[in-house]
């Protein structure tokens, strides 16, 4: 049930507050890009972005729209600051993670501005916990200038095809090499392991295939050990979107129904690896 | 050669591979004319599985011999012989394989050092995976389920009715027959704390069983783990399992047969400590192998007595322990001069010589050469160990030695190098250390099994070696050429 908030201290304002009836429509898409212990957070008025770099090859993004929350306010143009994601995930399942029929945690959350902590307010049960985060100055995030102009080619597939795919990878490959063709094999995900290589192909015709244009045959290898974490968004997801540029740029964009039913994105990009060498089939 | 597995008995071969996972970590494909043979052995020789499906299992089913003319293959016709890792990714989930699975097709190609499957799933998706192998030798083990005394037929479900009372951390479990019933129990080391362990017994009638031939009350203890596979694979084609055993020491043997496949698991029993008194000697002291009363169907116990105490205080489980033996053919055996034994423990003195018994065992060492095959499961008879000598051959390659403290007196000697390791792995009740003949020492594991059978073309020599059990277990694998 909704918590009614504390507000501030009088007069002051804050630089972000929203609050949110069930915790969990903003802690598990947290989850999907919680491969690093630090995220940075930016907030407009168009809802929460949270997005989590490594090795500046890979960028994951969390899209939170501000239609999600029951309240949701941003007072400057946009507020952005740098937070552990490993303790905001630990606070917002603080009441535990386990997804009880009924019971729900309720959240408000409110950052004053720059240099002050983000405080959260959780509610479950009539047991309130509230939590401050040190935040941190938010670092340059990398631009991977991924427009749809640019874009050669393009699939749209279901999850359920995808999610063993990716679970079974095997890890035992330096890369996962992602073939798109408009020509067999059309849609290809390899892996060249200790034991040998695997194949994985998705047929343009299949019923799995929501959209495929592809326009150009290209084969990018991508380090595995970057893309493994995007499989815990696409566990979550019922739709991914598989892009890559002319350069070999990968965007996976997931789209992630929740409880209610609202819709919120998880973006992956991800750099071509270039030094590996062909690896023998 | 290739082969296609269609929908249904894709979840048949899923569960074979799964089954033979459990005894070890690789296994022998082996496509031969009549169809696709899967081998799998433990690293420590104590259970076997053989999974052989006719060509009628497959939808198509294509084999040709090629012969390898290149300077590298010493086989020259048959298709080679395939050790595989990994190859349960494919196959990993066997319940979500039957429904997505529509077909998998496994094709080999020589030339090119792998063996491709191929999945066929819903929705159009291809699976391809390229897995390399190795060669090696071949594998197969010489089991004579028709000369085993007590055979029982029983459903899968019987059987897996039975073992799920068993907690999953239960190791060994022993099957205890009379001709009026049929009891598992749980195994327990002697120095297990009673007051902590649940033990399990249950006692079937013979009724139970669609067929029951008990010529020998036998109570004999194996693990659980290896079996556990079969089962589940029983279940998957709802064949009945047959039961093929004899007294404690010999291996049992669990095999289902049909039309399509046939499947054997063979895995060592222990031995188990008699009544008699323990040797008063640590442990790991054990009495030799009581040559004259071996000859006889009756006693292996008494002489055991010292070495199964000490298997059971030593407390090991034989799969963690044992080198992982190389599969080098072992050589052809010079003859061996006379072999004498070091430090023979105190127990020694009661031991009796079997004049008779060395005249079968000369005797059956002359048949060897000829019929590898002649005599499973009649222990040969051994001439006396004479205290305080050792069993030394004058053949500067093969020198045998053992330990028979395990702590204190280490020898090094010299075995060939398959024996080498085949004793390694299966030191029966005590540590081994055992040289190649370069010089390179093997030590040896212990572990709590014994012979499976044994090879009849051993030289008497050998024979004088107080711990015969361990050369039975070199019969398990016929390495190339065989002898040694």
């Amino acid at each position: 049930m909704p918590f009614s908030a504390q507000p501030p201290a009088s007069g002051e304002r804050c630089a972000l507050s929203a609050s949110l009836d069930n915790a969990r429509h903003l802690s598990s898409l947290l989850r999907a890009v919680h491969f690093q212990d630090y995220a940075t957070c930016l907030a407009t008025a168009s809802g929460l972005r949270v997005t989590v770099e490594d090795a500046k090859c890979i960028q994951a993004n969390a899209f939170i729209q501000a239609e999600i929350f029951q309240e949701f306010s941003v007072q400057e143009e946009s507020v952005m600051f740098r937070i552990s994601l490993s303790v905001l995930l630990d606070c917002l399942t603080i009441f535990g993670s386990s997804s009880l029929p009924g019971a729900s945690t309720a959240l408000r959350m409110c950052y004053r501005g720059y240099g002050y902590p983000l405080m959260l307010f959780l509610e479950e049960g009539g047991v309130v916990t509230v939590c401050k985060i040190n935040t941190q100055e938010p670092e340059e995030l990398l631009d991977f200038d991924f427009c749809s102009t640019k874009v050669v080619n393009k699939i749209i597939l279901q999850s359920e095809g995808l999610r063993e795919a990716f679970a079974e990878l095997d890890m035992t490959s330096e890369v996962l090499q992602i073939t798109m063709s408009p020509d067999k094999p059309y849609f290809r995900l390899s892996t060249f392991g200790n034991a040998g290589s695997a194949h994985l192909d998705y047929p343009r015709d299949s019923d799995l295939m929501e959209a495929f244009h592809c326009n150009q045959t290209q084969t990018n290898r991508y380090k595995i050990s970057l893309l493994k974490p995007s499989t815990k968004a696409l566990a979550l997801s019922c739709k991914v979107s598989i892009r890559t540029d002319a350069q070999g740029f990968l965007s996976l964009q997931y789209m992630i129904r929740n409880e209610d039913g609202q819709i919120c994105f998880v973006e992956y990009y991800c750099c071509p690896d270039e030094d590996i060498t062909e690896a023998e089939l | 050669m290739k082969c296609v597995i269609g929908g249904a008995q894709l979840r048949v071969f899923g569960r074979a591979i799964h089954a033979i996972a459990r005894i070890s970590d690789e296994f022998w494909f082996d496509p031969v004319e009549k169809g696709l043979a899967l081998r799998s052995v433990n690293s420590s020789r104590s259970a076997y599985a053989c999974v052989f499906f006719s060509s009628m299992f497959f939808q198509h089913y294509c084999w040709t011999a090629v012969s390898q003319p290149c300077q590298k293959e010493k086989q020259l016709s048959l298709p080679c012989k395939l050790i595989i890792k990994s190859v349960l990714p494919v196959f990993r989930c066997v319940n979500v394989l039957e429904r997505n699975v529509e077909k998998c097709s496994i094709s080999t190609s020589p030339s090119e050092h792998h063996i491709t499957f191929q999945l066929l799933c819903r929705h159009g998706v291809v699976k391809t995976y390229n897995l390399t192998f190795q060669e090696c030798d071949p594998l197969q083990a010489v089991f004579a389920k028709h000369m085993c005394p007590n055979i029982l037929k029983v459903h899968y479900r019987l059987l897996a009715d039975v073992m799920i009372h068993f907690p999953t951390s239960q190791e060994e479990i022993t099957l205890s027959v009379t001709p009026m019933k049929v009891c598992f129990k749980s195994y327990t080391e002697e120095d297990t704390d009673f007051s902590r362990t649940m033990l399990t017994e249950i006692q079937l009638s013979p009724e139970e069983f669609d067929y029951f031939q008990v010529g020998v009350d036998s109570e004999v203890t194996f693990c659980l783990k290896e079996l556990r596979g079969l089962l589940a694979f029983s279940e998957a084609t709802s064949v009945p399992v047959s039961i093929h055993f004899d007294r404690c020491g010999k291996p049992i043997a669990f095999s289902i047969e049909d039309l399509l496949l046939e499947a054997s698991f063979i895995l060592a029993t222990l031995c188990e400590a008699e009544k008699e008194a323990a040797s008063p000697e640590p442990a790991c002291c054990p009495r030799p192998w009581d040559s004259s009363k071996t000859g006889m169907d009756k006693s292996d116990q008494p002489s055991m007595d010292g070495a199964s105490n000490a298997a059971t205080a030593a407390s090991k489980k034989p799969q963690q322990k044992g080198n992982t033996p190389n599969m080098d053919p072992a050589k052809p055996q010079s003859a061996l001069a006379k072999q004498e034994v070091k430090n023979i423990p105190r127990g020694m003195e009661r031991d009796v010589p079997g004049r008779a018994g060395a005249a079968t065992a000369k005797a059956v060492g002359g048949e060897a050469t000829e019929a590898p095959y002649a005599k499973v499961r009649e222990l040969p008879m051994v001439p006396a160990v004479e205290p305080h000598s050792c069993c030394l051959a004058e053949h500067p390659h093969v020198l045998w030695g053992f330990q028979w403290d395990q702590l204190s007196q280490q020898h090094s000697w010299k075995t060939p190098a398959l024996l080498g390791t085949l004793l390694g792995a299966g030191g029966f009740h005590w540590e081994m250390l055992l040289a190649e003949k370069d010089h390179k020492v093997v030590k040896a594991s212990q572990i709590i099994n014994t012979q499976i059978l044994y090879h009849s073309f051993l030289p008497v020599q050998i024979l004088h070696f107080p711990v015969p059990l361990l050369i039975l277990w070199s019969c398990l694998l016929q390495g190339e050429g065989g002898h040694w």
